[in-house]
């Protein structure tokens, strides 16, 4: 298959250029082991990987126009010429590896930890099978940034809108039955930027690998915020 | 929970204020394919009895609060440099505010 791959080294390049790459796909391929291969033609390639099955989040790229994590996308879902390029909208390390420090500023920025005012229990802080099953399809976030690095309104105001990902964090912390910090996790997630940035465009939803839905929890927490004000 | 049109207060407010301006749209386009008014005087007079025209001024009030936040969003979104994301904010207002006085005036007519 033929590929054309975004190389820029920002040190010695003027400018980005595509270099073109021709791999042999097998059947069953990932586009991790197509980017290993053309690594192996030319060792200058830089991209991140590490597990190589979906758990670390580290080979996020944009290929064809959309973000997918490399390690579990099959190659062979794409048309030819495919072009792969870096996440968009971050500043390029070199070829596709980019700076996501924005990124997990802004997770940091919703306190991902449980918040107590109670004393904390002795041993475990027991839930329902109903409780707990509100936290499904929130805390398989693997933090790859597919989806904050999908969203429009993320590449315009990465400092200040906290993007799908940090959104859908900030819910699943919401949503938590042993979570006591709901009053000012919604006064922290107020204002024109953190969460209202957020147009319901949606991009972060077709990206993300995990078949997660940022927009929903983003929804739930504006539901959140409707019910506190009533 | 802050008290300014900013933030949740904003959205909830361009979204009642969606629902508001198409109900009363909806009602009126309503009205002008079922009974439409004769004439001009017939026009001036149903627009002038009081629920419709308490129903228009309320539609004003509506319009230009869905047009601010939406506008607004607009200018957080694209427009990065604070000195002129002020002289668009400002230009937008006095536009809105003279749109407003506009219908206003109109409205003080009819009654």
């Amino acid at each position: 298959m033929h590929f054309e791959v975004y190389r820029y080294n920002p040190d010695t390049d003027a400018e980005p250029t595509m270099q073109a790459f021709d791999v042999e796909v097998e059947r069953g391929m990932m586009l991790r082991d197509v980017l290993l291969q053309i690594k192996e033609k030319d060792e200058s390639f830089a991209f991140r990987h590490s597990c190589g099955e979906g758990v670390c989040g580290s080979d996020g790229v944009n290929v064809n126009g959309s973000n997918h994590l490399a390690c579990i996308t099959p190659v062979a879902e794409f048309r030819e010429p495919v072009v792969i390029r870096p996440f968009p909208g971050r500043p390029v390390i070199r070829d596709l590896v980019v700076d996501m420090s924005d990124f997990y500023a802004q997770y940091q920025a919703v306190d991902p930890w449980l918040k107590r005012k109670d004393p904390v229990p002795e041993q475990e802080s027991l839930q329902t099978p109903e409780q707990r099953a509100r936290l499904d399809g929130l805390w398989e976030c693997i933090m790859c940034g597919c989806c904050s690095t999908s969203c429009p309104s993320f590449w315009w105001n990465p400092d200040k809108f906290l993007g799908p990902q940090a959104l859908l964090t900030a819910w699943r912390f919401l949503a938590d039955s042993r979570d006591q910090g709901g009053e000012e996790r919604l006064d922290a997630l107020d204002g024109p930027y953190k969460l209202f940035r957020c147009h319901t465009i949606m991009n972060c939803v077709e990206a993300c690998p995990k078949h997660l839905n940022p927009t929903e929890a983003i929804g739930h927490i504006r539901n959140l915020m409707l019910k506190k004000s009533v | 929970m802050n008290r300014q049109l900013s933030g949740f207060r904003a959205w909830m407010w361009q979204r009642v204020s969606a629902v508001y301006l198409a109900l009363y749209i909806a009602y009126v386009l309503l009205r002008l394919v079922v009974s439409p008014p004769g004439d001009h005087d017939a026009l001036v007079a149903w627009m002038g009895g009081l629920p419709m025209w308490l129903a228009t001024a309320a539609f004003l009030v509506m319009l230009l609060l869905h047009a601010w936040v939406g506008v607004r969003d607009v200018v957080l979104d694209y427009l990065k440099p604070a000195p002129l994301r002020l002289l668009v904010l400002l230009a937008v207002q006095a536009f809105l505010l003279a749109c407003g006085l506009w219908a206003l005036a109109v409205l003080v007519k009819l009654l």
